[in-house]
Formats: structure tokens, C-alpha cells, sequence
């Protein structure tokens, strides 16, 4: 005989084990971030609750809004291309021929690697002498320039570096937004007489525009938090250009033990990222997430 | 439409293919050259560091590839990242699996309140906890332990969302079966659940293991001594130290191969969920 145990004993054995795991390194540290934004708290020190003071500093703090203008600036170059490079791609192999997993799985590969590992391979690939994309531009007579120590190329090297390792993901995601585009539509079109360009334009691209938009915002969200290929490949120069609102809270919290000050960017971040997901909710309600 | 008609549309659309197969050829080589080059300049000797020699010279060596893995810290760094994913995993797996059974199959006081509230840490980013979670390993005593990495990293709210709208298209009858037969919650759990859902847990269990593979913020900030580094985060402390970038790229395949090897193996897997459900790695 099975003993009886009370079937909400039963349910809470299964999911306690995870959800104190939840409210112990999840729930409890999201509001204790936002508490700690209020605090001027350092290890070996007593707690101090200082109100708006670090929201203060921080709006009147130039090396905040420089970090804001780099992570936007470097958004506004990442998010376009990736966006446009992951569709061109999507449509190149949303097609059944031969060889096209090969292809596919290719453009994909990079996704799977660690941005760390990336950098390093890619440090080469900018190196101002002897880098493979200097020695290339030198093969055909174009001088080399010095990709990651100048201030007006560092972001837009990085940011195709980054493309190159995650067009793969959104191209998934626009593929499939593509396979579930009734074939009758584009046919539709074509018999109206419509070409490939004017079909793209006229039903493809009106049809994938809520995942379109997915991908813009899961890009935006993923590039504001950038922070690892900057820590690798620049650490955060040349003269902070590529000095990041993510670098900067690892600078104030894990370098000068500033933890509130730190806190209070990563409130700016939330706020950023909460808005961004509300606008795509707004938009196209909540079946695209 | 007459049959030279046909002909010519035909023609037409062979000479279209064949520029779709140049364009994928021309981005295929695109996207692997770095990787082409990274292994290539793995197996020169340091001596060869021109682009031509680099891709055309005979020299071939796996010195590069043993002086990396003669580095002790190296090879500590390497099972740190492979303690790190696989114990990982497997918590995350089974946790998950359990709470998303239970959230799916189960009347309990305050379900959906946790169940929301579990959901709704998806919105909150990383950075906002990172710092409250760093003074929390602190203050646990936990900074440059094993747990200290890893048991903060299992509470998965994907995981457990994947979980339970998997579990919730498993028949009741299968599970109300089982237990008049007179199976215990657990073997309910051990021999019906489990079983079931091992593609969704393949899926899950790829991405779970390279997103830590992969990770470099948390681990950066909690392992501060130099041998409780994972490969990532040791990798990016090589650069100085390194005697060539040919050993450099070496010890960067390295980190590389073991993700490499899952994308072979799993790549159907990893391609699907991507389009099913959205999971980022």
C-alpha cells in the first residue's frame, strides 16, 4: 500500500527545491538592486540609506552620460546591420535545395562560441600590423588602419565582430517567421504580377513585421548590456570610447566596492530594457515573446 | 505558357540557383575564415605570421596545443568551465523538470503566484541582481568557491516555463493510471515524467551547458583566484602572458572544441528550439 500523503505536501516537495532557489539568488537580489540604489553601501561599513543622492551623482556624473552615449551609439551601429545582415540571410536559405543545412549550419556556428574566445580570435583579425584584415586591405593597396586604438573605429569593429558572432540566432528566428508565411501569398502576388522585389516588399516583409520587431528588441536589449568583447579586446578605450554603461557599473560596484552607486546603473539598464519590452507589449500584444 | 516558354523560365530559374549558391558560398567563407584561421595559426609555428604563410605553409605542429594544456592553471581552467556546465545541467534539469511538473499537473496553495513570479524575473536583466547576488555570495561565504558559481545560476525561469508547457500536454490519464497501479509520487515522477520529456530536456540541457560554457560576467566576479578561474575568464588574463598569438589561438580552440562538438552533435536540436521557442543561448 501506497502511504497517503497530503497531495500539497506532494506538489511542494516537487517545487520548493527551485523556487527557494528563485527568491534566495533571483527575487530577492532584483529588489534588493533596486534597494541598494538607495544606499551607500560598501563592505565593512554600516548600511546607509541616502534617498535619491545616487540618481544624484549619476545625472550629474560625465563619465555616466559618456557610458550612455557609447552603449547607444554603439546600438545604433549593432542593431541595423544585425538586423539587415540576419534577414538578407534568412531569405538566402529559406529555400529547400542542396546543401542548404551546410550553409545554414555555418552562418550559424559563431553563435555558439563564447564572445571571450571571439575576442581573441578577432584581436588578430584587427591587429594594425600584420591582422588578417590590414594584411588583406594591404594585398590590395589600401593603407592599414589601426581598427581598435582609434577612437571614431572602435565601436563600429566591435559591433561588426558582434553581428558576425550572433546574426545566427535572429536569422533563425526570421527563418522561421518566413516558413510561417502561407506560400499562397507570395503565389497571390506573383499572379497579379507582381516580381520577387515588389512581393518582398508588398508581402513578405508586412507579414514578418511583429517578428521583425522581436528581433530589434531582443538586439536592443542584448546590445545595452554589452560588455565582454570591450573588457577583452579594448578595456574600454582608446580614451574610454568604448567605455560601456555595463563597464562602468563593473567599474563603480566590483573595482571601487561603490556597490549602491552601481546599483543605481543597473536601475538605468532595467529601466531601459522594461521600456524597450513594453513598447514591443504595446505594439504587438504579448504572443511574440 | 507554350514549351519554349517553360524553357527559358526554367533556364532562367537555374541560372537564379546557381547565384543563390554563389552568395551562400561567398558568406560561408565569410563567416568561417575566422575560424579557418584560428585553427590554421594554432598548428604554424610561432616563426610563420604572414596571412599567405599563415594559409599556405607547409608547417604543421601541435606545440602550440601542448604547451597549453603542460600549463597546469590551463587544464584547472578547462574543468572548472567543464564543473561549472555539466553539475550545472543537471541541477537545472532536474529542478526544473520537477517544479515544471508540479506547476503543470499539480493543485497547490499559491501556484500561480509563484509560477508568475518565477516568470516574471525573464523581464529583469542580469546586471540589476548582479550585484546584490555578488554581496549575497559574499556574505554566504561563498566568493571563489565551486558553489558559489554555480548554485546561484540553476534558479532558471526558462527553464522552468519550457518545463511546465512541455509537461502540461502529457495526458493525465497516463500519470492517473500509474498511480492506481500503485506508484509512488516519485516513480510517477522517476518513470512516466522524466522519460517523457527527455527531447525537451535535450534542448534545454544544449543551451544550459553552453550559456555556461559561454559565460564570463559571473564568473569574472566570483572566482577571483586564478585557479578557481573557468576557461573563459582565464582566457581573457592570457594575453600578456602567452608566448605567441599562435599559442594564444591554441589555447583559444580549445575553449572552442567542446561547443563545437555539441553544435555537431545536437545541431537539429539546437536549430528547432531556436524557432519553436525563442530560448537565447
Amino acid at each position: 500500500m501506497v502511504r497517503r500523503i497530503s497531495p500539497h505536501l506532494v506538489a511542494y516537495g516537487f517545487v520548493l527545491p527551485m523556487f527557494i532557489l528563485f527568491v534566495l539568488f533571483r527575487i530577492w537580489p532584483a529588489i534588493n538592486g533596486m534597494l541598494l540604489s538607495f544606499q551607500d553601501y560598501r563592505f565593512g561599513r554600516p548600511t546607509n540609506w541616502i534617498g535619491f543622492e545616487n540618481y544624484d551623482r549619476l545625472i550629474h556624473d560625465d563619465l555616466f552620460w559618456h557610458s550612455l552615449q557609447v552603449t547607444a551609439k554603439y546600438t545604433l551601429i549593432y542593431v541595423p546591420l544585425t538586423t539587415v545582415f540576419a534577414l538578407c540571410l534568412a531569405l538566402l536559405i529559406n529555400r529547400t535545395i542542396r546543401g542548404i543545412s551546410f550553409f545554414r549550419a555555418v552562418y550559424f556556428l559563431p553563435y555558439i562560441t563564447s564572445l571571450v574566445m571571439v575576442s581573441v580570435v578577432w584581436l588578430w583579425v584587427y591587429r594594425g600590423d600584420g591582422g588578417l584584415l590590414n594584411s588583406v586591405l594591404e594585398a590590395i593597396g589600401i593603407s592599414p588602419v589601426k581598427w581598435l586604438t582609434r577612437q571614431n573605429s572602435v565601436l563600429p569593429s566591435i559591433a561588426v565582430m558582434a553581428v558576425w558572432k550572433s546574426v545566427g540566432y535572429s536569422m533563425m528566428i526570421l527563418l522561421a517567421g518566413l516558413k510561417a508565411i502561407p506560400p499562397e501569398l507570395g503565389e497571390a502576388s506573383a499572379v497579379d504580377g507582381a516580381n520577387a522585389w515588389q512581393t518582398f516588399w508588398r508581402v513578405t516583409l508586412p507579414s514578418l513585421k511583429p517578428i521583425l520587431f522581436f528581433v530589434v528588441v531582443i538586439e536592443t536589449i542584448g546590445s545595452f548590456q554589452v560588455f565582454d568583447a570591450m573588457y577583452v579586446m579594448t578595456g574600454g578605450g582608446p580614451v574610454r570610447a568604448s567605455y560601456t554603461l555595463v563597464y562602468q557599473l563593473y567599474d563603480e560596484s566590483f573595482k571601487f566596492q561603490d556597490f549602491g552607486y552601481g546599483a543605481s546603473i543597473g536601475m538605468v539598464l532595467f529601466l531601459i530594457t522594461f521600456g524597450v519590452t513594453m513598447i514591443q507589449r504595446f505594439m504587438f500584444g504579448d504572443d511574440n515573446t | 505558357m507554350n514549351a519554349s516558354g517553360r524553357e527559358t523560365f526554367l533556364s532562367r530559374k537555374r541560372v537564379r540557383t546557381l547565384a543563390i549558391y554563389a552568395a551562400m558560398l561567398v558568406l560561408a567563407v565569410l563567416m568561417a575564415t575566422p575560424f579557418v584561421a584560428m585553427i590554421l595559426m594554432s598548428v604554424r609555428p610561432p616563426s610563420v605570421v604572414t596571412l599567405k604563410d599563415i594559409f599556405f605553409s607547409g608547417d604543421f605542429t601541435l606545440d602550440n596545443y601542448a604547451d597549453n594544456l603542460r600549463n597546469d592553471t590551463m587544464v584547472r581552467w578547462f574543468l572548472n568551465s567543464l564543473i561549472y556546465s555539466v553539475v550545472s545541467v543537471i541541477a537545472v534539469l532536474l529542478l526544473c523538470t520537477m517544479a515544471g511538473y508540479a506547476f503543470a499537473k499539480k493543485r497547490f496553495f499559491g501556484r500561480d503566484k509563484m509560477f508568475w513570479s518565477i516568470i516574471a524575473m525573464l523581464v529583469v536583466p542580469g546586471q540589476v541582481s548582479l550585484i546584490p547576488l555578488f554581496i549575497l555570495i559574499v556574505k554566504l561565504d561563498w566568493a571563489n568557491t565551486y558553489q558559489g558559481l554555480i548554485v546561484p545560476t540553476i534558479a532558471n525561469a526558462q527553464g522552468v516555463f519550457l518545463m511546465r508547457q512541455y509537461i502540461r500536454g502529457i495526458p493525465d490519464d497516463l500519470i492517473e493510471a500509474a498511480k492506481l497501479d500503485g506508484a509512488s509520487e516519485w516513480r510517477v515522477f522517476l518513470q512516466i515524467i522524466l522519460p517523457l520529456t527527455i527531447p525537451v530536456q535535450a534542448t534545454l540541457g544544449i543551451f544550459i551547458f553552453l550559456w555556461h560554457w559561454n559565460d564570463f560576467l559571473w564568473p569574472l566576479i566570483v572566482s577571483q583566484s586564478e585557479e578557481m578561474m573557468t576557461l573563459t575568464v582565464g582566457l581573457s588574463t592570457l594575453q600578456s602572458l602567452v608566448p605567441s598569438t599562435n599559442s594564444m589561438m591554441a589555447a583559444a580552440a580549445i575553449s572552442f572544441f567542446p561547443s563545437m562538438i555539441i553544435f555537431i552533435l545536437f545541431q537539429r536540436f539546437i536549430v528547432q528550439s531556436i524557432a519553436t521557442s525563442g530560448i537565447k543561448g
